[in-house]
């Protein structure tokens, strides 16, 4: 589904960035990606998702490179960062509309999937209203709406827990479930380790834009131990290195 | 409160026309652009100095040295007039920021100040950019005594103090008033296109006064100069009786009263400063949307209907991009009204009007284009358009399309009026027709082109943008030169030639827009 190569993005200035990165997501993996602030997992998404350039490597979505062919790449999937500035001076139906027509959604189809979804994140009665009048649990729900409108094959998340009340991220957590079954996949960065943990079949570790751990959860986290205790073994080991 | 309104005013002038983000910031890119944009500030500042120093050097050649004082005051007062009233409202009660520093135990009156102050040394630069050629003209050849050098010290910082208290004053009371209603932007744009439309007119009325300057009065040039500014502008005269008689004490009564002015309308900003700003950020949420049938629209004017609806949501933007069409309707109008002979009049160019129209019309039409700053606009939301798949194509054309359809009934509107005015043959109707046409359609395509270079995606204000931006000062020219260089060709070859090159003329220009156009839609910036 994903399969990024020798990712190499360095930002001129700055020693942030990511070096070397690769990972493979099958259809069916709901991937967790963790590391501390800056250490480069945003950048990663970001040239995921086409919205940054990069200095090596290839990244290919169903076997298309996203260089050589951005827009088959991005039909397959939806983006979301981790701070969803969306357009203020739309209503959250408008906004919702905007993304289904640039994805050729019929009318009946958007319709049956806003319904749902709308009402599964309790938000129908907000989708009048200005976006500028939302709350950011609610843009994080009109933006987790706009990405499933279009039914992709691949869920690019930035922190898409943060923000969300808890019945919400009960529902995000199913979506994401269902997706999978259906042979989709998610890629995600987190904080919440526990969420990572309990979620997700493969975990990467990522520390000063290196990769130092990616796998199976199972392997990862080993018998007795959780995913904190080993993501700062990890972490700690790699400074000793 | 004084600790407080330098802490804020410190925060507002740091990041002063990008300088913060020049100092520290380690992209190169980003140096390269702040760097070109501030040389085409010092290449329009310099232009300023040469225009004012010629135009100080030529009133002095004409005995009209009394009056250089009170006519460079004039002229910068109405420049911090002009421009001071399109952004106030959105300086001073500027969203960006506003919860975090309502949160911070700081009066609203520092806020209030800060601000103020940030406009004020904006509109100091201006008045020092005008005056200070002009004086030192008049210093070289009048020879001044040691008065004249105090009085210009003492009197140029309160110089910008009075045409900022009437422009605040205006802005204000037009942000308040839209404040209250639900479609606050298209209210304000409203207003603001009255306001400078009643500039315009007020433009107009003083050319009738000047038209009506009889023998006696031309006879003592100058003191009719004075007398006619006094009429615009009465403080510009007194300062500038003050600067040439070399008078202290005046200078100082006249610096006074322009802070006693300026105090004045910045305490009633201070009083509803809070109010205005609750209503222009609360937002109605009604909390009913029930679901309904919806309908599915193409990739195109899903974009353009966005394109709309952006526009619209900024009263600057609007205010700004909407004058130039309703100038040249204006224009066409009174030329339907008053005929050509007037414009003649006003016009005495050794050429036939109706030749150069078309261009003229079109010059207008283009002084601002909504695609030269188009890209810019979109700021932090410009990761969706490069996330979702949409080419460089369809994101461009939207923006294209819309400038058009935004332009295409003032262009129908005005045509009209020129057609009945000018009453053209079948052959002039086609130029009137196409010319302005082909010309309006390459500003849009050119101001693509100016932003794609030269985008501005992080800012705090949309004033930043509209008004300040490398590309909105770029992008506004292209249209306007092109029109002038056309129109001093046509005006040039005999008769005979004309029509050959008005169509040469399109053609050119249709070439060199196909050519940007296929250009844009490859540029890498969007691919990235």
């Amino acid at each position: 589904m994903l399969r990024i190569e020798h990712l190499t993005k360095h930002y001129k200035g700055s020693s942030k960035g990511v070096t070397d990165l690769s990972l493979h997501i099958a259809p069916g993996d709901i991937y967790a990606f963790i590391g501390h602030n800056g250490a480069g997992k945003t950048t990663t998404l970001k040239c995921v998702a086409g919205i940054q350039d990069f200095d090596a490597g290839t990244i290919q979505i169903s076997g298309r490179d996203i260089r050589k062919d951005p827009l088959a790449c991005k039909r397959q999937f939806a983006y979301i960062p981790d701070n969803p500035d969306l357009y203020e001076y739309l209503t959250g139906i408008q906004y919702l509309n905007f993304t289904a027509d640039i994805f050729g959604v019929g009318a009946r189809e958007r319709e049956e999937r806003i319904r749902t979804y709308a009402e599964a994140f309790e938000i129908t009665a907000s989708l009048g209203d200005l976006i500028s009048a939302y709350s950011h649990g609610m843009k994080q729900k009109l933006a987790l709406l706009s990405a499933l409108v279009h039914k992709p094959k691949l869920l690019i998340l930035d922190e898409p827990f943060v923000g969300l009340d808890p019945k919400a991220a009960v529902v995000l957590k199913g979506i994401m479930h269902s997706i999978c079954t259906e042979g989709g996949a998610i890629f995600f960065s987190t904080h919440v380790l526990e969420v990572a943990e309990k979620l997700c079949n493969k975990v990467a570790i990522i520390k000063d834009g290196t990769l130092v751990a990616s796998g199976d959860m199972e392997i990862i986290v080993k018998q007795g131990q959780s995913l904190e205790s080993i993501f700062m073994e990890v972490v700690e080991h790699a400074d000793t290195n | 409160m004084l600790t407080q309104i330098r802490i804020l005013t410190k925060l507002e002038l740091c990041n002063l026309y990008g300088l913060n983000v020049f100092r520290f910031s380690k992209d190169k890119k980003a140096k390269k652009k702040s760097l070109s944009l501030l040389a085409i500030w010092v290449i329009l500042v310099a232009m300023l100095v040469f225009y004012v120093g010629g135009l100080t050097y030529g009133l002095i050649y004409l005995g009209l040295e009394a009056a250089v004082p009170a006519y460079l005051i004039s002229v910068s007062s109405l420049l911090i007039f002009i421009f001071d009233i399109l952004k106030a409202g959105s300086v001073i009660f500027r969203k960006e920021g506003y919860d975090i520093l309502c949160a911070l135990p700081l009066s609203k009156g520092a806020v209030v100040v800060s601000r103020l102050l940030k406009m004020y040394m904006e509109d100091l630069l201006v008045t020092l950019a005008v005056l200070l050629p002009g004086m030192v003209v008049y210093a070289w050849n009048v020879h001044p005594g040691v008065g004249f050098y105090l009085t210009v010290l003492l009197c140029i910082g309160s110089i910008p103090l009075i045409p900022m208290a009437a422009s605040i004053f205006i802005g204000a009371l037009i942000t308040g008033i839209s404040s209250r209603m639900r479609r606050k932007s298209l209210v304000a744009a409203g207003l603001l296109i009255l306001a400078v439309l009643g500039i315009m007119y007020g433009s107009s009325r003083l050319s009738a006064i000047e038209g009506n300057i009889d023998s006696e009065m031309l006879k003592n040039l100058s003191a009719s100069m004075m007398s006619l500014l006094g009429k615009v502008f009465p403080p510009a005269v007194w300062f500038g009786a003050c600067i040439t008689r070399g008078d202290i004490l005046g200078g100082v009564l006249c610096a006074a009263l322009s802070l006693a002015v300026f105090a004045v309308v910045a305490a009633g900003v201070i009083l509803c400063f809070q109010k205005v700003c609750q209503g222009l950020y609360s937002n109605v949420a009604k909390h009913n949307y029930q679901m309904g049938a919806l309908k599915a629209n193409s990739v195109l004017s899903s974009l353009c209907r966005r394109e709309f609806r952006r526009y619209f949501s900024s009263s600057i933007y609007v205010a700004n991009t909407i004058i130039g069409p309703i100038m040249g309707c204006v224009l066409s109008g009174a030329l339907l009204v008053t005929g050509t002979e007037t414009l003649k009049k006003l016009l005495p160019l050794p050429i036939d009007i109706g030749q150069v129209l078309p261009f003229l019309i079109a010059g207008v039409f283009c002084m601002m284009t909504t695609t030269a700053t188009s890209i810019s606009m979109e700021g932090k939301n410009w990761w969706i358009v490069k996330s979702l798949p949409l080419s460089a194509k369809n994101i461009l054309d939207a923006k294209i399309l819309m400038n058009l359809l935004l332009f295409l009934p003032f262009y129908l509107l005005s045509e009209l009026f020129l057609i009945f005015a000018l009453k053209p043959g079948t052959g002039e109707l086609l130029w009137l027709l196409l010319i302005p046409a082909a010309i309006i359609l390459f500003s849009c395509v050119y101001g693509i082109t100016i932003n794609l270079h030269l985008p501005l995606l992080e800012w705090e204000s949309e004033v930043r943008v509209v008004k300040q931006s490398a590309s909105s000062m770029l992008g506004s020219m292209g249209g306007i030169i092109l029109a002038i260089l056309c129109a001093v060709a046509v005006g040039i070859v005999p008769e005979g030639y004309a029509a050959y090159l008005k169509a040469g003329i399109c053609v050119v220009i249709l070439t060199a827009t196909a050519v940007l156009y296929h250009k844009n839609n490859h540029f890498f910036y969007l691919r990235e």
